[in-house]
């Protein structure tokens, strides 16, 4: 028998015992989740990304450069076995910011795949496969991204946004998009006028990262990590309301029905692992209209919620709903 | 994600995971444990991507990640302990064939992470170079030699076994 055979039963007999449970999608679900806990609609950033060139980030601030580590360069392909599916060469991109990354990437027909802290000044480190390499069009390139550090620019010719601010090198960079918001009760021209006891801001703010025209920021109970919300908000405008509205529908679809706040007639319900779902233990989120143009949404962590008790959890997100007024 | 979507991806881990993990456990020789680990943090990417995916080819690209995701992990592996691989205790003593086998994928693991890679989607999964090497975004050509200087370490280290390993 052929080694080639041998090594093929070989292998088959490792691995013939082995089933993948039926809780994996479960399991998925939630690691799902996990990653969301800022970026929850990553699947609207990533459509805006393809019109603005935004940075699809997604969380995942224990995800270290180890995460893809990629490889030693494998040898160029001799011309003679090159096959015709292959016909795109993989560009360089380690050392561009990760949104100028993208853009290359796409205009070379590959797709990116960014993993990393998520701040938007966020360097790539790594890619796979490596430049020069040949792949098939439409290949997804997977990229590492992290904060700059603090001295070094590996790219002079990049063009740094000088409103970022790229954080500590050995810390996640939190998503600063809006600024110094104080005490960030006032964002996206909404005015956050109740909070619960104890949350304080979370420093960090995300534009468009719910849809265009979105600005969210988020509040945490002392001791929380930073990049961990108790409370987080969504200010939708425009189009971002529009989408928002349609999940609304979505909402009621499923048979939620709004609760009057305010003169306001909010959704408040359990929002699911993939977005505009409704699920039992989903994260306790109320969406409402607020105007014309103008949709709001209040989501608050299960943790947080759990920690309270689900009376005065519900009794909290009603009050800072209602609390909430547009800004002058 | 709709509805649809979430039902089709179910559908899609009732097809294809065990498939997944198995390349996974053989990719990065892991225990099931840990592969299981890997596949899903895997499939959680695919589930991120999956209403764009679903309907272009979603198994190539999952496989695709799993694969990295496991030649990552081995190479991780590595660095942290030389893996070893005794047989269990409560094992039987094992026929000629087993053990034949059990030293054959011994083997394999010792090979480097993307060497491996390459036999197990050639030999096991029955890929062709081409299919291989698109799925590890390498040429065809480092598949070929990747394979070739695979199986050439294999049978090295294995030791003259005549009439067995041709």
């Amino acid at each position: 028998m052929r080694l080639e055979e041998e090594l093929a039963e070989a292998m088959e007999a490792h691995v013939a015992g082995v089933r993948a449970t039926p809780a994996m999608g479960g399991a998925i679900r939630r690691r799902n989740r996990a990653h969301r806990l800022r970026f929850r609609t990553a699947g609207v950033a990533l459509a805006t990304a393809a019109v603005a060139g935004a940075v699809p980030v997604y969380l995942s601030l224990n995800a270290g450069p180890a995460a893809t580590a990629p490889g030693p360069a494998a040898q160029p392909g001799r011309g003679t076995e090159v096959a015709v599916v292959r016909d795109v060469t993989v560009p360089d991109v380690v050392g561009l910011h990760a949104q100028k990354a993208l853009v290359v990437l796409e205009a070379a027909g590959l797709e990116a795949q960014v993993e990393g802290a998520g701040g938007e000044g966020d360097l790539v480190v790594q890619q796979t496969p490596a430049a020069g390499e040949k792949v098939a069009r439409g290949h997804v390139v997977l990229l590492t991204s992290a904060p700059p550090g603090p001295t070094e620019n590996p790219d002079p010719t990049a063009d740094p946004d000088p409103t970022e601010d790229p954080g500590p090198g050995d810390e996640p960079s939190i998503p600063n998009d809006l600024g110094d918001l104080g005490d960030g009760r006032r964002f996206g021209g909404v005015e956050f006028t109740y909070l619960p006891e104890g949350l304080q801001w979370g420093e960090g703010s995300v534009k468009d990262g719910f849809g265009k025209t979105s600005y969210s920021t988020w509040w945490q109970e002392a001791g929380l990590e930073p990049g961990m919300y108790s409370v987080q908000a969504v200010v939708y405008r425009g189009q971002a309301a529009t989408e928002l509205g349609r999940r609304m529908k979505g909402y009621r679809d499923q048979g939620a029905r709004p609760v009057e706040i305010g003169g306001e007639r909010v959704y408040i319900v359990r929002a699911g692992e993939s977005v505009g779902r409704i699920e039992e233990g989903g994260t306790p989120t109320a969406v409402w209209t607020e105007g014309a143009g103008l949709a709001i949404e209040v989501m608050m962590s299960p943790d947080y919620y759990a920690r309270l008790g689900q009376e005065k959890a519900e009794a909290e997100l009603k009050e800072i709903v209602e609390g909430v007024v547009p800004g002058r | 994600m709709t509805e649809e979507d979430e039902a089709a991806f179910d559908e899609f881990l009732a097809a294809r995971s065990t498939a997944l993990l198995r390349t996974a456990i053989l990719v990065c020789g892991a225990s099931q444990h840990d592969a299981e680990d890997l596949v899903q943090n895997a499939l959680e990417k695919v589930y991120r991507h999956w209403s764009r995916i679903r309907h272009d080819n979603p198994e190539s690209y999952a496989r695709r990640v799993v694969v990295n995701a496991a030649i990552s992990a081995a190479r991780r592996r590595r660095v942290i302990q030389e893996i070893t691989f005794a047989r269990p205790p409560d094992t039987p003593a094992a026929s000629p064939d087993v053990e034949l086998r059990e030293e054959l994928v011994e083997e394999l693991r010792r090979l480097p992470a993307r060497m491996r890679a390459v036999l197990v989607l050639r030999y096991w999964e029955d890929l062709s170079e081409n299919e291989t090497a698109a799925l590890m975004g390498c040429s065809a050509g480092t598949v070929k030699s990747q394979a070739a200087r695979g199986l050439a370490r294999i049978r090295e280290r294995m030791g003259p076994r005549e009439g067995v390993l041709g």
